[in-house]
């Protein structure tokens, strides 16, 4: 589909380990793997799905990828710069480059600063304009995202979730970045919102050119807004491929699992369609099962996949799986 | 979605209708813009003993500032023959335009039927043996008959005076102490020094408090264990001992408190802080700033600090009273300012010996310093409710 275009973001064996200290004097130290050895390619202009059950690492890698998180180990390339170790000064003008949306929309503005502040703050930190054209600039913003300029001056909270939601999209909007890592834009909106929140995402990538990672669990509506889509399990990557090729042919046990429990909003079709649900809870990333991770509550599992990790397998143009009985 | 368009043509044309124009200005916000301040005093205003509280904390600094302007009488000025008088008056009537006031230690004075004093009357003779001493009032005489309690004052003939009003001290509304001080002026005297305790022990929580707990919650880690492992240190320090300390080098007087306050007084605040800045850390908002590239130090003036100020101010307003009490108690068991300035607390202690004859001398620096506590704690209690985003309404 889009082989020919340009990579923009390349991520090679991500790994991010959270310290647990335990133990009485904190000696015995262990780590929550919250992404453990994943890799992936973003090309431009494209959006990046990225799904799994809570827990599973989508969050981290997001994060990871903006540099919220200072990564564990792997390497993370925005047009061919290693910016997964960089130092936040060499860092600072590539921020420009790649902004996040974040989940909750009620938590990501300060409620002591006006609406012109939140947006005006990129634009001041990276000294983009100055006074009118500041002005002028958070109000284009401000139009971009549906919102009008006697907004400015409001708090946050003087604002609903689906507004204050666009006033965050705005501010990453503002340094007219590249990339965007939309950590679950949707999942803390009203369902009427979530439309038009993320219609106006594909707008605004239509017209700015954006490449996105979406963040989600809603699984409809990464398949909408998605041109490919990857799955993660326990800080794994168990499945990436197109997401016309993902919901038509899902090949791993998990995706399956997954799809099948996307509710269909008519009765009739839920009682005849038996969905598989899947048994048990994630086990603790402190300490993941050995083998494929997903074998604990796989219906598959096998005695291999107790002590083989499965490699990732092309199985057609793109669609790349790892399970062992796929090999 | 089949199903949907089916539905939706099942519904006859006359049962569409136009929706009106109040869709198009959903966007609108009605409510009037409040800043979140504006908010908390609307809020505050709403509570009675709040408001009270802070009404009374400005006019104790407008008194404590414009106060002495308005007293004839300096802190320091004694009158020895009007000492220790009380600040309400029995006054007996001589005659017509001439009224006596006996105070204990047998003093016979002339006032007016107002309450002013004119005069401490001196003896024109003494019976020290048939308990009798005369005064000339104006032409009359008084035999103050000090034999037996309640002690009579008779005129030449043997006839008691009457007793004409109790009225209040005109010429010290608030008495006088044994050396003959206003005790009105002294106890504004004393809130001086008490408003500037509040004073001294408002900078130091807030420049180094604030900013000490901040950088520490703020960098997190071992920065943070460091610095909070000096703030244990600093608050095991007995501040009675380092103010005695301090006393020995700097010799007593208000400075060696003011140090001790301002060098021990702000690790309560810096935890506070530390605490808040903790847990504000990890708000999205901070992602927000930090993804965007903001400098660490404006992340916590700008997103951090005022999201704090709540917790800030409210213990800021119960942490005052503390210094105020501190100072007093301090000043009552001898270590504050020396005489002849004086602090609540040294009024206090001066009054202490002679508690029974004057309990007035203990009276109003005991008042003044019940009303400021009461007043900060009210209002600290108020801006707690006030502040907090929860209760808004």
């Amino acid at each position: 589909m889009n082989n020919n275009k340009e990579v923009l973001i390349k991520v090679e064996n991500l790994k991010k380990y959270f310290l647990v200290k335990k133990g009485f004097f904190g000696k015995k130290l262990t780590y929550t793997k919250a992404v453990d050895d994943i890799s992936f390619e973003i090309k431009k202009g494209e959006t990046f799905g990225l799904v799994g059950e809570s827990g599973c690492g989508k969050t981290t890698t997001g994060r990871c990828i903006v540099r919220l998180y200072d990564v564990t180990a792997g390497n993370i390339f925005f047009s061919n710069q290693d910016i997964g170790h960089m130092k936040e000064k060499r860092l600072k003008p590539l921020r420009k480059e790649f902004q996040m949306i974040f989940q909750d929309p009620y938590a990501s503005l300060n409620s002591r600063m006006t609406v012109s502040d939140i947006i005006g703050e990129p634009i001041d930190v990276h000294q983009i304009a100055k006074g009118k054209e500041r002005q002028e600039m958070i109000y284009e913003l401000l139009n971009k995202v549906g919102l009008s300029k006697d907004h400015a001056s409001r708090f946050p909270h003087e604002f609903s979730g689906g507004q204050r939601q666009r006033i965050g999209i705005a501010r990453s909007l503002a340094v007219r970045p590249k990339f965007i890592v939309c950590d679950e834009p949707i999942s803390a909106l009203d369902v009427s919102i979530q439309a038009q929140v993320v219609n106006m995402l594909e707008d605004l990538q239509k017209d700015m050119g954006l490449t996105y990672l979406f963040v989600a669990h809603d699984l409809s509506m990464v398949k909408h807004i998605s041109d490919r889509i990857g799955v993660m399990y326990l800080g794994k990557m168990v499945e990436i491929a197109s997401s016309k090729e993902l919901y038509k042919k899902p090949l791993h046990p998990y995706t399956q699992a997954l799809l099948s429990a996307i509710p269909i909003p008519n009765p009739d079709i839920t009682a005849m369609r038996n969905a598989e649900v899947l048994e048990g809870e994630v086990p603790s990333p402190i300490n993941p099962p050995s083998g494929c991770r997903f074998r604990t509550r796989c219906k598959y599992a096998m005695e291999r996949c107790k002590e083989e990790e499965p490699k990732f397998v092309d199985k057609d143009n793109g669609h790349l799986v790892a399970c062992h009985l796929l090999e | 979605m089949e199903n949907l368009n089916s539905n939706s043509k099942n519904i006859p044309k006359e049962l569409w209708t136009k929706i009106d124009d109040t869709e198009k200005n959903k966007e609108q916000i009605s409510r009037k813009s409040l800043t979140y301040f504006q908010d908390s005093w609307r809020r505050l205003k709403e509570n009675k003993m709040a408001m009270i509280g802070l009404s009374v904390v400005i006019i104790l600094i407008l008194i404590a500032l414009f106060g002495p302007m308005f007293s004839p009488y300096e802190y320091s000025d004694q009158n020895l023959s009007y000492s220790s008088l009380t600040p309400r008056l029995d006054i007996y009537k001589v005659s017509d335009d001439s009224y006596i006031h006996l105070a204990n230690g047998l003093r016979l004075y002339r006032v007016t039927e107002s309450g002013k004093i004119i005069e401490l009357l001196s003896a024109t003779e003494q019976n020290l043996i048939e308990k009798k001493i005369t005064y000339d009032v104006k032409g009359k005489t008084v035999l103050l008959d000090f034999e037996n309690q309640p002690f009579k004052l008779l005129d030449g003939n043997g006839n008691e005076y009457s007793y004409h009003d109790r009225v209040w001290n005109k010429t010290y509304l608030f008495g006088s102490d044994d050396l003959g001080r206003d005790i009105l002026v002294r106890v504004i005297y004393g809130a001086r020094i008490s408003l500037l305790i509040a004073f001294v022990a408002t900078v130091v929580n807030f420049f180094i408090g604030v900013l000490y707990g901040g950088i520490a919650g703020y960098a997190g880690g071992k920065l943070d264990n460091f610095m909070m492992r000096i703030v244990d240190i600093i608050s095991t320090v007995p501040l009675m001992l380092y103010v005695i300390l301090l006393m020995v080098v700097l010799g007593s007087g208000l400075k060696p408190i003011i140090i001790a306050l301002g060098s021990i007084y702000w690790v309560g605040m810096a935890r506070i802080v530390r605490g808040q800045i903790l847990s504000l850390k990890e708000q999205e908002y901070v992602l927000a700033a930090k993804s965007i590239g903001t400098r660490h130090w404006r992340i916590l003036t700008r997103h951090l600090l005022p999201n704090a100020m709540g917790p800030i101010i409210v213990s800021m307003t119960m942490m005052i009273p503390r210094a105020i009490f501190v100072e007093a108690f301090l000043s009552f068991i001898g270590l504050g300012v020396s005489a002849p300035k004086a602090s609540w607390g040294t009024l206090a202690n001066d009054a202490l010996g002679a508690l029974r004859s004057y309990p007035h001398q203990l009276f109003f620096p005991a008042l003044a310093i019940c009303v400021t506590m009461f007043a900060f704690n009210f209002l600290g209690d108020g801006l707690r409710d006030a502040l907090d985003p929860r209760l808004r309404k």
